[in-house]
């Protein structure tokens, strides 16, 4: 073919690769494979385009047949090409790996790995790692005999692209407790340990690695520290200072697993120097500094004391100001607003300091980013910025920029957005300053009304959970507008869900609901009285004390209002019907919780309320079921709430009984 | 870095004595000292031949390897590849510099996104430099625009490299510093600390290093003391102390 018709366009290659044989036309197929090769290598686009041609399944086929041919250096090359062009395929494009394991490139590559010519295993070493970097390469199963023995084989090479190789698959592969202790038993620690001090690559797979052995298993950490006199633990430490940005990070990340397996590296001054280096590392380009924010996050995450820590050497500060230098990608951004939101999850001060640090917009920002990761994320600083009482004092959440977008989130296709925004919503809307209006206004009650119904449980309770928020402090129109989207039957629904801590939310919702307005308790004894009567069947029959507590509260909000309200309460309590010895309301006085015995005494002292015409009445029939010798008895309690209650119960009782008499 | 150690201890023990005020040393007192600082042979040459290695000098680094014994870290046949990428960049011969990388090992654009896109730059750089503009407007709609969608970074070099088709004098044009050789040198020393890496070598030579801590060095004793400095680097002439 003269030189002129040689053309270099995807589709003639690609027809060109399936064309030739290996034995009569190998110079033309390496050169076409050649050129494949390096049209595609760091070019996505191109990969894809390939791809969907159907390359891979060529290259594989000219791999087999050379790799099957009598040698020579034209079959040589043509088996070093077709390895890098599939390693390529492989490398940062999943459907690529897809289309290589398709091929069954796999086997095949291993083969390379036993050849003589380096060469020749360098490229089968470079591809395969390439495919076990990916998620979707295959799991190597450590504990069939021969693959142990073959990754020791590999992991004990002297090429480095070999060691490199085995390394990967351990990362890739080994999960489970089991594997990590197959793995440790065959010594793959020692050897790791060995490759510390090898070459600037062996020694960040080797720290990899060893990370995926010593994963929450205390034991593997043990035997780790174990090697000669804890040589490995020094090493690390030391890499931390490392001048190559990625050991750095990769040894802070072997630390951080370390310490959460075991009672080695707890030293305050190494955790601090692992929040240093770690907040230092995001000033790196590229995957350094992507993946530093998620190592910060494992390593803060629930530790309050880390937390401050890291609030003291100004990690909030920093992180703020790394946000505000824009042109930040999804992977860094979502890794910053997640470290964020660790350290706002407990720490007022943190959470000043983000407050100050003028970033609120920025995260509003990402709420509407176009990445699912983004958005959870910044649904999720949201939630633990609005834990501070004095933000939402404030009234800096109820924003329109931020309050707008969390509503839209509500309507996200992924329900993970969707879990995120309703957390970040049970937060803000409590809302101290507007009285709700804001939220009322933007629509946001109907679509939480539908999540409510929801099949996703976790959806279902933060939606319930969010109603509630709003309901509470609301004025009479919010309540109002909230009860007729939700409707008393599917309130009542909601009270008598399968779920203990749906009914708990439901029920706290009702107790805001008739909170401290009388109009509003109208409200439960509308549509023949269903939502009283579903408060009262929990109050009787549910076994969990949260949910008691919270229907109790219910119900001595309701005895808080007129005669009328009182007489309900008292029926529901101890119907007239029911000659009990022991009426349930005795065995909620008598509860081990004390905040339900909080609750059971503040319904009756709302009963006993002197000034109304039935007072009388009532404390009679409490008197009857035993209720006021339970009272007695509690005059007494270890909780400080449910003593002084009980007095104030019985001081009532007696001015009711005088009144009558 | 041993012998490097030890100097400097030798410097803080000095430093710690001199607390007070400027001691004066004088040039045979120093001499004296620097006497007892003892430095192997066998570091020397490896700092030569980590100079040597680093900074490409093959046939050098291989009659000193025979000469002196000292054995590289790296395969020195690698030198030889590497420097042929340099050479092949700073000649204007990109796609020959990229086929070349890619030979050694594939990964290094594959995992470079950053540098990738500097050598596709490069490539449009020298096309503009060649007047084939329509082959360079091709390229960079074809290879260069979906890179700068990949990552939002590039964009901006993007912007500043197309820029240079709208100028009929681009040597004269704000963005004419894109022609010069130095970019080219620029990318070329690029491509190099990447092999290097992959090679799990170093980028810099540490000779360089030794001698900014020297002066680091040097600095921090001229709070303390007057003694024999070094000035001139080259000819490493320990200067009379000037009181």
């Amino acid at each position: 073919m003269p030189a002129s018709a040689m053309s270099s366009r995807p589709e003639e290659l690609t027809e060109r690769l399936g064309a030739a044989s290996v034995e009569t036309g190998g110079e033309a197929l390496l050169k076409v494979l050649r050129e494949v090769k390096n049209q595609i290598i760091g070019n996505k686009t191109k990969k894809v385009l390939y791809l969907h041609l159907g390359a891979v399944p060529r290259i594989v086929a000219v791999l087999t047949s050379a790799l099957d041919a009598d040698g020579g250096s034209t079959a040589t090359n043509l088996i070093v090409q077709s390895a890098a062009a599939l390693g390529s395929f492989s490398c940062g494009v999943d459907d690529g790996v897809r289309a290589v394991l398709d091929a069954g490139g796999v086997p095949h590559l291993i083969r390379l790995l036993s050849s003589p010519e380096e060469k020749v295993v360098d490229a089968g070493a470079r591809s395969l790692r390439m495919i076990f970097q990916s998620k979707l390469a295959p799991k190597y199963d450590f504990l069939q005999e021969n693959n142990l023995k073959f990754l020791l084989l590999l992991l004990n090479s002297k090429n480095e692209n070999v060691t490199d190789l085995a390394a990967s698959i351990i990362k890739h592969s080994c999960v489970s407790r089991e594997e990590q202790k197959v793995l440790c038993d065959a010594g793959v620690l020692q050897r790791l340990v060995c490759l510390l001090e090898g070459s600037l690559c062996q020694r960040d797979s080797s720290l990899d690695s060893i990370a995926a052995v010593v994963k929450n298993n205390s034991e593997t950490v043990s035997q780790l520290v174990g090697i000669k006199n804890g040589i490995a633990l020094n090493l690390i430490v030391e890499l931390m200072k490392d001048r190559c940005p990625r050991t750095r990070l990769l040894s802070c990340v072997c630390l951080i697993l370390i310490g959460q397996a075991s009672c080695y590296v707890q030293e305050h001054e190494i955790k601090t120097k692992l929040i240093l280096i770690l907040t230092e590392l995001l000033e790196e380009h590229g995957q350094v500094g992507d993946e530093a924010p998620f190592a910060l996050v494992t390593l803060i995450t629930d530790n309050e004391d880390l937390q401050k820590q890291a609030h003291s050497v100004n990690v909030v500060e920093k992180l703020c100001n790394f946000l505000r230098q824009g042109h930040i990608n999804r992977k860094r951004l979502q890794g910053i607003l997640l470290a964020l939101s660790e350290l706002c999850s407990r720490w007022e001060k943190s959470r000043n300091q983000f407050m100050s640090s003028m970033v609120l917009n920025i995260v509003s920002d990402a709420l509407k980013h176009e990445c699912v990761d983004v958005r959870v994320a910044a649904c999720t600083s949201i939630s633990s910025i609005s834990r501070s009482v004095k933000n939402l004092f404030a009234g800096h959440l109820t924003d329109e920029s931020i309050v707008l977008p969390l509503v839209q989130l509500l309507h996200d296709s992924s329900s993970r957005v969707q879990a995120a925004a309703l957390k970040a919503m049970c937060n803000v809307v409590v809302d101290f300053k507007d009285k709700k209006t804001i939220f009322i206004q933007s629509g946001c009650v109907k679509q939480l009304v539908q999540l409510s119904k929801s099949m996703d449980s976790a959806l279902k309770i933060n939606a319930v959970w969010a109603l509630r928020n709003l309901t509470f402090h609301a004025d009479r129109a919010g309540r109002e507008h909230i009860l007729s989207e939700l409707t008393e039957a599917q309130l009542a629904g909601l009270i008598c869900d399968s779920e203990p801590r749906v009914q708990e939310q439901a029920l706290a919702l009702v107790r805001n609901l008739v909170d401290g307005c009388s109009e509003t308790i109208e409200s439960i004894f509308r549509e023949n009285a269903v939502i009283l009567d579903a408060v009262t069947r929990q109050v009787q029959h549910a076994a969990s004390p949260e949910v008691c507590i919270q229907g109790m509260f219910a119900l001595g909000n309701v005895a808080a209002g007129n005669d009328f309200h009182k007489e309900a309460v008292m029926t529901s309590l101890l119907p007239p019907r029911k000659e009990e010895l022991n009426p349930f309301l005795l065995k909620l006085l008598r509860s081990s919780d004390s905040l339900l015995r909080t609750a059971a005494v503040w319904c009756v002292v709302n009963l006993t309320y002197p000034d109304c015409p039935n007072s009388s009445a009532r404390v009679s029939r409490l008197r009857d079921a035993g209720i006021i010798s339970q009272l007695k008895a509690m005059v007494n309690d270890i909780c400080l709430d449910v003593k002084f209650r009980a007095r104030t119960a019985l001081g009532q009782c007696t001015i009711a009984e005088q009144n009558a008499a | 870095m041993s012998v490097l150690g030890f100097a400097l201890v030798q410097f803080s023990d000095l430093i710690e004595t001199m607390a007070s005020s400027k001691k004066v040393i004088t040039k045979e007192e120093w001499e004296k000292k620097l006497n007892d600082v003892k430095i192997r042979k066998e570091d020397m040459n490896k700092l030569v031949m980590n100079f040597l290695v680093t900074e490409g000098y093959v046939e050098a680094a291989e009659k000193f390897r025979v000469e002196s014994g000292t054995e590289p870290d790296i395969d020195l046949a690698t030198i030889t590849d590497r420097m042929a990428v340099k050479k092949a960049v700073q000649s204007g011969n990109v796609e020959d510099a990229i086929e070349k990388v890619n030979d050694l090992n594939p990964e290094i654009l594959d995992t470079n996104p950053e540098l990738f896109f500097h050598l596709q730059q490069q490539r449009m750089i020298e096309l503009i430099r060649n007047g084939r503009l329509e082959e360079a407007l091709e390229f960079a709609q074809e290879e260069l625009a979906p890179r700068g969608e990949e990552n939002q970074s590039f964009l901006e070099e993007l912007e500043k490299t197309v820029a240079l088709l709208a100028f009929e004098d681009v040597s004269n044009c704000p963005v004419g510093d894109l022609l010069d050789m130095s970019q080219r040198l620029k990318t070329a020393s690029e491509v190099n600390a990447a092999i290097l890496t992959s090679q799990s070598h170093e980028k810099d030579p540490k000779l360089p290093s030794l001698l900014k801590m020297l002066i680091w060095a040097q600095n921090q004793l001229d709070e303390k003391a007057v003694y024999p400095r070094i000035n001139d680097l080259a000819s490493a002439k320990l200067e009379d102390p000037v009181v």
